[in-house]
């Protein structure tokens, strides 16, 4: 990268130099190729660095974790191993998996329906709605814990009969990540069926399609890219969540604690133990970089047919 | 939408079979467009009127009471929490706004942690986003980098940062230290914690910004960089002729969304280790104030009041995008 033009080497270092302005000069575009690859390397080192450091981290044997440099102090693979002996992580990654597909199936229903009605139909009370969906968004999750907490626990009751006690269960975290993600999947799901020409849907009821026929045969297909696209992003948002994570479950695995407390288990048991904690952040993100690496085109394509194009 | 194999009769055959679906398909038929809306409207309202309508006017009616720690609901004081609150003469784990202790004030940590990393992330984000646009050899692997840390989790994000900056372990402080930038203690002192997880918050942000703009950036019509090439603009007028007037309000959206996300800051702060004692940010404040001092009429209160200052921050906003998406 620090030779600009290949064709000089053998050149004397002063000579180099100089050729290598005049030509910047009579040909910038050039020095902007240059300078573009720069700022590549340049973002690629943010993003990377921070988890290459990650894998310092859980190579150095924990005897000689002083200050970790650049390069791992040895080579200590077992903490990979390590990882899965001190604390059932694995455990806790499935849980925050089926916890993060449960959430994505419940969106994708209902943020549909809702996406189709505020983004392909006319009806009175359409903006009053759609201000109401972006509102819950304003809000803390904090200002849901209280009320969900108690039902949860079973102290809220209605007609006499009190609410089941689902502490602990994927009850009482699919519901909070639903309202929690529901809004911006309604957003994206509106502005993707709002681009759908009209003819379509109107040929296809002209042929004598019903309206939930023409829905499920022409829009939601038509829809595809946007859907997917929601699926991934709830997918990815339930298992980056913290708050009614680390809130609703006690930290045990058995209780459907998420990723949150497998990870935070290293630091409250065993304070010392930071290659494992490196090692757990390492394997705890392997998920969702598959997912990246995969659905990449979803995401950024999805986002970039629907989410912003007014 | 039959349920007989052979669905290929007309109208009126159609019309004469019966069964529940086509009842139902004929009854939907029926509607007018507004029935029909408010029919698939009803999966979502019910959804969120349970854990986000009732939980919020639940709060609301707390927030209207005194704190009790044997009924559900104290004495009925209307809105004397939030004049307390608001005024300070309530005592909280943290002030809410306190000119005295401007690290140790909710509204004026979250307003900096706000602030510094939205316009971090949006300057970051749009040179990301410029990179991604264009076409070059690698780019996929470029863009699957670049995502990535907006889809480590947070519990995740805070635990790099945290090893980094931990003073035995990482390498971050030491350097940091001597040039006076940081504490002895980072994670025990509220300037050098806030600005870790600003740091940590721009690495993971940067790139949901970059997405946004990105999108902005892709919609541009190409042909007007042939027109204006032609027209002999050069390179950085075109980008502030073309590039910048276009992609606008995709910015503006993109700084909408992370303005809100930011203000709700709360597990980056827990998950760093910096802690709410440290980084007491509104988020944080009202967990504290339910949790520790069990005063949850309070901490009602200051959720509305950090939703309220929220919705206030953002409204300049929402007029645009209620004009945009509609």
């Amino acid at each position: 990268m620090s030779e600009p033009t290949p064709d000089a080497d053998g050149e004397s270092e002063s000579g180099w130099i100089e050729r290598t302005v005049h030509r910047a000069i009579r040909r910038p575009e050039r020095l902007y190729r240059v300078l573009f690859y720069v700022a590549v390397l340049g973002f690629l080192f943010g993003t990377l660095f921070p988890l290459y450091w990650l894998l310092v981290i859980a190579l150095t044997p924990r005897e000689l974790l002083t200050t970790v440099g650049l390069t791992p102090n040895g080579f200590h693979w077992q903490s990979f191993i390590e990882v899965f002996e001190v604390v059932p992580f694995h455990m806790y990654v499935a849980n925050s998996i089926m916890l993060a597909l449960g959430t994505t199936a419940i969106v994708l229903v209902v943020a549909s329906l809702a996406g189709y009605v505020f983004g392909r139909l006319e009806f009175p009370g359409r903006r009053p709605l759609l201000l109401v969906v972006l509102a819950i968004s304003y809000f803390p999750p904090a200002a849901f814990f209280v009320p969900l907490y108690r039902l949860f626990a079973g102290n809220v009751s209605l007609l006499g009969l009190s609410s089941p006690n689902v502490l602990n269960t994927p009850a009482a975290l699919l519901p909070p990540f639903t309202a929690l993600f529901m809004p911006l999947a309604i957003f994206i799901l509106t502005t993707f069926y709002a681009q759908i020409p009209d003819g379509l849907e109107d040929a296809a009821r002209i042929e004598g399609t019903t309206r939930l026929g023409a829905l499920v045969r022409v829009i939601i297909p038509l829809s595809a890219p946007g859907v997917a696209t929601v699926a991934v992003l709830t997918f990815i948002y339930v298992y980056n969540e913290f708050f009614f994570s680390f809130l609703m479950t006690s930290g045990e695995f058995t209780d459907w604690s998420p990723l949150v407390y497998g990870i935070r288990n290293y630091q409250t048991q065993y304070t010392q133990l930071y290659n494992l904690m490196g090692a757990a952040s390492l394997i705890g993100v392997v998920p969702v970089a598959i997912l990246v690496a995969v659905a990449q085109e979803k995401i950024v394509s999805g986002l970039t047919a629907g989410a912003l194009k007014e | 939408m039959s349920t007989e194999p052979a669905s290929t009769g007309t109208d009126s055959e159609e019309r004469r079979r019966s069964g529940p679906i086509v009842f139902l398909t004929r009854w939907i038929e029926g509607l007018s467009e507004t029935q029909y809306a408010y029919l698939l409207l009803g999966p979502v309202f019910l959804i969120l009127g349970l854990v986000a309508i009732w939980p919020l006017a639940s709060t609301f009616e707390m927030s209207l009471h005194a704190n009790s720690l044997t009924e559900p609901l104290g004495e009925f004081v209307g809105f004397d929490q939030y004049v307390g609150v608001l005024t300070g003469e309530k005592e909280l784990v943290r002030p809410l706004f306190d000119l005295d202790y401007p690290l140790q004030s909710a509204i004026i940590v979250t307003f900096l942690f706000t602030v510094v990393s939205v316009a971090f992330e949006t300057v970051l984000g749009f040179g990301q986003a410029l990179i991604l646009d264009r076409s070059f050899r690698g780019r996929r692997w470029v863009r699957v980098a670049i995502i990535l840390p907006w889809a480590v989790p947070v519990v995740i994000q805070g635990m790099i940062f945290y090893l980094m900056f931990d003073p035995s372990v990482g390498f971050a402080s030491a350097p940091l230290q001597q040039l006076g930038i940081l504490a002895d203690q980072p994670l025990n002192d509220s300037a050098s914690s806030l600005l870790i997880v600003i740091v940590a918050d721009i690495w993971k942000t940067s790139a949901f910004m970059a997405l946004l703009i990105l999108a902005g950036l892709q919609s541009v019509n190409r042909d007007l960089y042939d027109v204006a090439e032609v027209a002999g603009a050069s390179r950085w007028q075109r980008f502030r002729r073309v590039t910048l007037p276009l992609i606008l309000p995709a910015v503006l959206v993109a700084v909408l969304f992370r303005t809100i996300g930011a203000m709700r800051v709360y597990g980056l702060v827990v998950a760093s280790d910096a802690g709410c004692s440290t980084v007491p940010t509104l988020s944080c404040l009202v967990v504290e104030t339910l949790l520790s001092t069990n005063q949850y009429a309070t901490a009602a209160a200051i959720a509305f009041i950090t939703a309220v200052i929220i919705g206030v921050f953002v409204s300049v906003y929402i007029v645009r995008y209620a004009q945009e998406v509609v």
